[in-house]
């Protein structure tokens, strides 16, 4: 399913007011998150797509938070379909990732263990003794 | 209707039906085991891909309802107030378990002796203790032995996974209290060992392990049994477990992806289909019922949890997740705090940043959106962790499953329907173990905290609803699992325990079933149909 033009300049402008950009973190609208980045999320989730779609037909200009409250009211699950997509196309976005610094999951070696440090943080729990109940 | 014979049907390829499998094909007996799901491949996982927030939304789910996959099984959970997680495949709910590797404590099996609630188990953690250590050696367990919280500080095969940030700043909190911690064991090598991959800390274990390493029964089990010529059928949904005209159990019939009915008989059928799958089954095949105990006592754990935000960064996306630490500090009953029996806790990473998206406080839909979302995730990303508490969850008749009347499954057979309440022990519980937890982050150094009095996607441990004992008049099956009222039909899953710990229940699950399936090979000769 894609998106209408209409449909996706209601989309920016919801993007917009629902994701800002602040203390070091783009905007949607920088990122232009209502495109390529949203049809990424719709292209692995494509059951969101529908409600998404619903919720956009019913959506009019929005100006504020406000407004957005008013037409989640009416429709929470939709609403919820809306926030999926745009929560996950903001922060699978590489740009965003590196502004708050998180490289994904990524692999480290397990390897390391405890070191000394973590053995002597242990040294208080092995004074006080057993604690199980017999 | 095809129609197949073995020595032995076993329903369910998780944990004790591997355990199970293995055993058996070991001592020479033909093995067919019926699955419903399928196999699921690492690379299908997806924790090492952007996505892996998304995902785990609907696709790696533990919530059947909410995943909808065809081997899925509806659960109406509508009078119940904890979700009943799971997951069909050849591993079970395991492919998304946290791993978290943990022995009940002696306390566990004694509690109607010790505290005057619930039963006693029929059997001690010293009968259990030599097959913990032997399921530990196969699940690749990582951990550092001498927890003084356990007689024999709980020995692990492999040296532990490391504590990181987040471990030090939690143990620092705990030690500022003089509480109990120590590192977490968990069911994850931190070396390569036995054809497992060694851990690589990506903190994705609850939504499948990318990497190979997890030890989860498909990998731990099923490639021996495989090769010893277990017949492991996928696919396969068990609507029945057929009796003779003596009464015994003789086979099961199953249903392939297409619909078609099959038969699969067996001298022995055994039951490994977890706390809600099995007394379905047995409810269905109208079986092992006398007393009227097939489905209750069910006990979930109720989970809280309680969040704390530092003003450092401590990577806490960063793995093991995995349980960091645990702490048994508040593990044993002292009454003067109101309620019996106790809690064990979790340290646990606090995951990416849409853990940090939503607004929590049951205010507007869009309150955790706008400038409000940016200031979160900056102050919170990175910076938090979470105390885990489970309850123990004490046996109440009246917690139950039931077949529902209007709600089947993807074959026509009825859905479970659960009736399960919290109760005022367990909100007593929480409510205690919740405010000491703060104090714990507080000691930290935390400079927020968030409280979740209880989570409702929290049951992953699914025990109690065909309770074993001694005595036939109270309970479904003996000590080793077999039915009393079907000399031929045996349970070896989280069903039969009589209470619940309030422990990860994996490890005592598969050493519970690696005890029952060794004496079921030594007294077989018992089970022959003129027995």
């Amino acid at each position: 399913m894609s998106l209408s033009d209409e449909d996706r300049r209601k989309l920016d402008r919801l993007a917009q007011v629902m994701l800002p950009g602040s203390v070091g973190m783009s905007g949607a609208s920088e990122l232009q998150l209502a495109h390529a980045p949203v049809d990424r999320v719709l292209r692995i989730e494509p059951a969101l797509a529908p409600k998404l779609a619903h919720f956009l037909t019913r959506a009019g200009f929005v100006g504020s938070l406000g407004d957005v409250e008013a037409l989640a009211q009416e429709d929470p699950e939709e609403f919820k379909a809306l926030e999926v997509v745009l929560a996950n196309a903001y922060f699978m976005h590489d740009t965003v990732r590196g502004e708050i610094g998180y490289p994904g999951q990524e692999a480290r070696d397990s390897s390391v263990g405890l070191d000394d440090r973590d053995l002597a943080l242990l040294e208080p729990v092995r004074a006080r003794g057993a604690i199980w109940r017999e | 209707m095809s129609d197949t014979s073995s020595d032995v049907v076993i329903v369910g390829a998780g944990p004790s039906g591997a355990v199970a499998a293995l055993e058996l094909a070991r001592a020479g007996m033909a093995v067919t085991v019926l699955e419903q799901g399928g196999w699921v491949a690492a690379d299908e996982f997806d924790g090492a891909r952007p996505e892996w927030e998304l995902t785990q939304l609907r696709k790696w789910h533990p919530n059947p309802n909410v995943r909808g996959r065809a081997e899925d099984y509806p659960i109406d959970a509508a009078q119940s107030d904890v979700n009943p997680l799971m997951f069909a495949g050849v591993g079970g709910a395991a492919l998304i378990y946290g791993a978290h590797w943990v022995r009940f404590m002696p306390s566990d099996f004694r509690v109607r002796t010790l505290d005057g609630v619930a039963d006693d188990w029929p059997f001690t953690y010293d009968d259990l203790a030599p097959f913990y250590e032997y399921v530990e050696e196969a699940m690749a367990v990582s951990g550092l032995s001498g927890n003084p919280a356990y007689p024999d500080g709980a020995p692990c095969p492999l040296p532990p996974l490391p504590m990181g940030r987040v471990g030090r700043k939690a143990a620092k909190g705990m030690n500022a209290l003089g509480w109990h911690w120590w590192p977490g064991s968990n069911a994850i090598p931190s070396r390569a060992y036995r054809g497992l991959q060694p851990c690589v800390l990506r903190g994705t274990c609850g939504t499948g392990c990318s990497d190979g390493a997890k030890a989860t029964p498909d990998r731990t089990h099923w490639p021996e049994a495989l090769k010893l010529g277990v017949r492991l059928i996928t696919g396969a949904r068990v609507a029945e477990v057929e009796t003779d005209a003596k009464g015994r159990a003789c086979g099961a019939v199953w249903i392939d992806r297409h619909g078609a009915r099959h038969r699969a008989r067996g001298d022995v059928v055994i039951l490994c289909a977890n706390g809600i799958g099995t007394p379905r089954l047995l409810l269905m095949s109208d079986l092992a019922n006398r007393t009227g105990l097939v489905g209750r006592r069910l006990m979930m754990h109720p989970y809280a949890g309680v969040m704390g935000t530092f003003d450092e960064e401590l990577e806490s996306w960063v793995g093991p997740a995995g349980q960091i630490l645990v702490s048994m500090q508040f593990y044993e009953t002292d009454t003067s705090r109101g309620f019996v029996r106790g809690a064990k806790w979790n340290c646990m990473p606090a995951g990416g940043p849409q853990s940090f998206r939503a607004g929590y406080t049951g205010g507007t839909l869009t309150e955790g959106w706008g400038a409000a979302l940016h200031d979160g995730v900056a102050r919170k990303f990175g910076r938090s962790f979470e105390w885990g508490i489970i309850g123990e969850d004490l046996p109440d008749p009246e917690n139950r499953i039931v077949l529902s009347d209007s709600l089947t499954d993807g074959d026509g057979l009825p859905a479970p329907e659960i009736r399960y309440r919290m109760s005022d022990n367990t909100h007593r519980m929480l409510a205690f173990h919740t405010a000491r937890a703060v104090e714990a982050m507080e000691a930290a150094g935390a400079i927020s905290t968030e409280v979740t009095p209880l989570i409702r996607d929290c049951g992953w441990h699914l025990m109690g609803t065909a309770v074993m004992g001694e005595d036939p008049e109270t309970s479904v099956t003996d000590q080793f699992g077999r039915v009393h009222d079907v000399p031929n039909l045996y349970v070896f899953d989280g069903s039969i325990f009589p209470t619940s710990s309030g422990m990860n229940p994996t490890a005592t699950i598969m050493a519970v079933a690696a005890r029952a399936v060794l004496n079921l090979i030594e007294t077989r000769h018992t089970l022959a149909p003129s027995q």
